[in-house]
């Protein structure tokens, strides 16, 4: 018998069936290949999830600013430029309900608003509430130190017009968005804007940028601009314009200064104006720009418009001598003139403004074809192309449509529309001998040539006639500028109220200088004047004078005429004498 | 394991490294760099923030002001004026 241990007991051996172990032993494959698979799928085809999850965490897009051109003066002097400012943010949902009450006291002072105001603006619905637009970086600052949870910052531009109500017209304003709303920023709303770019970057836990994957957009900033406009001379034009609507009671005033040899617009004012700096005032009238939306009777400023047609023609002289009389018929109303004349020549019927002679040449010698091609080729009746918003081109019916009254009155500007800017540009004919020059509102210092609309002996001889207005005898002696000869033609005219004319006025005076060799362009238009006179002469020629004098002054151009000693004359002599041997002095050391 | 292997093993270990130390070289010209275009930024916003004090100050509103009220100055006329010509 064989021996059996005590280990190897038959009856406890255990005998368990293969199978058992070979399913644990696939199994456990099974559950392995599973897994391995699994793994393979997450980093293989199906990890579009997860990799997105982990950029989501990383990864961040962000914007790369970019600032608004500026828009500079012709001597590179800022007019419009964007400073960085803050809006101030609140998630009403973070902002802690119990804010202590000196924290949003601090608050509202630093936003300038009231408490109940501030209060109010935080129990908003709304998760996110702009509390306040625009503020200074350095309230911005403070308001950071405040820590208040909740309160956030965003970057944002702000404009600044540094030369305020006397530019405003010329440059315009923009929107809390940065965008052009008036003038110069509407008009080039395409140039002077900026473009952000965005770029993808990689942040770590803090929300720090350690790294950039890729430049998406690249920023472009907005072009600087350069107006052909001199801060200086528009400055002193508004004041000009701004001192005659208040000493004269008047409605509004505009004036506009061109340069005849480059065709710069130099000024362009406005009066009443507006601050563009402070957002609350940008609504109403004061925002038209009266020099180019506006368009009225020319009156007399158009009556050597319609002499040099007769000039050019031939028909008439400067010293042709005519019969006036009291009253001239065409049509149903007699045309009249505020004085009564017997005989006057050519020169003359221009030095006193008669409409009864302006009408007599017209109808006398001049074609309505003839008068509406000239008119239309000054620029009448075509809204001019300076870029600029609103400019209208007033209305120069076509002349077959004249009847003989209207040919008689619209040789003196009645019955016929256009701007002051329009009037100004026509006169551009007369400082260049004939040519009609292109205007812009660009800075293009070089000499521009225009269009030939007259030749150059009609506007040497109209230059001449003009220059009678200011003298003694003439109707605007107050458009005198010391040291400059001057030249121009006053208007006053009734203006439409209805259907008929009221007994409300616009005073006009347009002209040039210096005479000997032409500048400058002005004219200058006085709406409604009510305190004393209502004359051109009377009250658009003296600012017609204080611009040209300080103009020519300001351009370095030489006096063609002799001065008097005006300022010097109410000291005593011994200061006289001190003054001129300073004077003297003065060239001896050069 | 002989002596080549050992060797390739080393150079492993070392461009390992000296790729780490890269990459944590350009995360610090990287952070530099960003805070040297913000300063880039601030400098232009205080260039034009000066700019337009500068403007402000210099207008032609403020100096009449100043020209008129402060040191008495009154506008120069022509008559009071010496034009000098340039000898031919």
């Amino acid at each position: 018998m064989r021996p059996v241990g005590f280990s190897t007991t038959p009856n406890l051996v255990l005998r368990l069936p293969m199978w058992r172990s070979r399913l644990m032993l696939f199994l456990l494959f099974f559950v392995f290949m599973m897994l391995l698979l699994r793994a393979f799928w997450i980093q293989g085809p199906g990890n579009e999830f997860y990799e997105a999850k982990g950029v989501r965490g990383t990864q961040r897009e962000l914007e790369l600013p970019a600032s608004r051109g500026k828009i500079l003066d012709r001597n590179g002097q800022v007019i419009a430029t964007s400073l960085e400012a803050k809006s101030v943010i609140a998630y009403n949902d973070t902002v802690p309900d119990d804010l202590s009450a000196d924290k949003v006291k601090k608050l509202a002072s630093l936003l300038k608003m009231s408490e109940a105001e501030l209060r109010k603006k935080l129990k908003e619905e709304r998760k996110q509430v702009f509390l306040k637009r625009q503020v200074e970086p350095a309230i911005a600052q403070q308001i950071k130190q405040l820590e208040i949870p909740g309160i956030g910052l965003n970057n944002e531009y702000r404009r600044f017009y540094p030369e305020g109500e006397a530019m405003a017209h010329v440059v315009g304003f923009t929107n809390v968005e940065d965008r052009g709303q008036e003038g110069m920023e509407l008009s080039r709303e395409k140039e002077l804007a900026g473009h952000p770019g965005q770029r993808r970057v990689v942040v770590d836990r803090l929300g720090r940028v350690v790294e950039e994957m890729a430049i998406l957009q690249l920023p472009q900033n907005g072009k600087d601009l350069n107006l052909s406009i001199d801060s200086k001379i528009q400055y002193l034009a508004y004041n000009a314009v701004k001192d005659a609507v208040e000493k004269h009671h008047a409605k509004a005033g505009g004036a506009v200064v061109l340069d005849t040899q480059t065709g710069e617009i130099l000024a362009l004012a406005n009066y009443p104006s507006y601050n563009p700096n402070d957002r609350k005032n940008l609504t109403g009238e004061q925002l038209r720009n009266r020099v180019l939306t506006d368009t009225f009777e020319p009156g007399s400023t158009m009556k050597p418009l319609t002499v040099a047609i007769a000039l050019e023609k031939g028909s008439v002289k400067p010293e042709t001598n005519m019969v006036i009389g009291a009253k001239y018929l065409v049509g149903p109303k007699p045309i009249t003139d505020t004085h009564l004349y017997g005989n006057l020549t050519v020169s003359e019927i221009i030095q006193k403004s008669s409409n009864i002679g302006t009408a007599k040449i017209a109808m006398n010698s001049l074609s309505s074809e003839e008068m509406w091609d000239f008119y239309t080729a000054v620029g009448l009746g075509q809204a001019p192309k300076i870029g600029f918003p609103g400019a209208v081109g007033g209305t120069v019916h076509p002349f077959k449509k004249w009847m003989p009254t209207d040919q008689a009155r619209i040789a003196f500007g009645y019955g016929i529309s256009a701007s002051l800017f329009q009037v100004a540009r026509a006169y551009t004919v007369f400082a260049r001998d004939g040519e009609l020059v292109p205007l812009t509102i660009e800075r293009s210092p070089n000499f521009k040539s225009g269009t030939r609309v007259l030749s150059a002996k009609t506007a040497i001889e109209m230059r001449a006639m003009l220059e009678t207005v200011t003298e003694p005898g003439g109707t605007a002696i107050k458009a005198q500028a010391e040291g400059f000869r001057v030249g121009g033609k006053t208007g006053t005219a009734h203006k439409l109220v209805g259907k008929g004319y009221g007994n409300k006025y616009r005073a006009y005076f347009a002209g040039l200088a210096p005479i000997s060799a032409p500048r400058i362009v002005v004219a200058v238009m006085i709406d409604e004047p009510t305190n004393g006179s209502h004359y051109g002469g009377d009250v658009a020629a003296p600012v017609f004078s204080t611009i040209v004098s300080e103009t020519l002054n300001t351009l370095n151009v030489l006096p063609d005429n002799k001065m008097k000693q005006m300022v010097l004359q109410d000291k005593n002599p011994e200061e006289v004498r001190t003054a001129n041997l300073q004077t003297q002095q003065v060239v001896l050391k050069r | 394991m002989n002596r080549a292997t050992l060797t390739l093993l080393a150079l492993l270990l070392i461009c390992s490294l000296s790729l780490v130390a890269a990459q944590q070289r350009a995360r610090k010209l990287f952070v530099a760099q960003e805070r040297a275009q913000i300063e880039e930024r601030k400098l232009n916003q205080d260039f034009l923030r000066l700019e337009y004090e500068q403007r402000n100050l210099s207008k032609s509103a403020r100096i009449r002001d100043v020209a008129r009220n402060q040191l008495r100055m009154s506008p120069i006329s022509p008559e009071r004026t010496l034009y000098l010509k340039e000898a031919k």
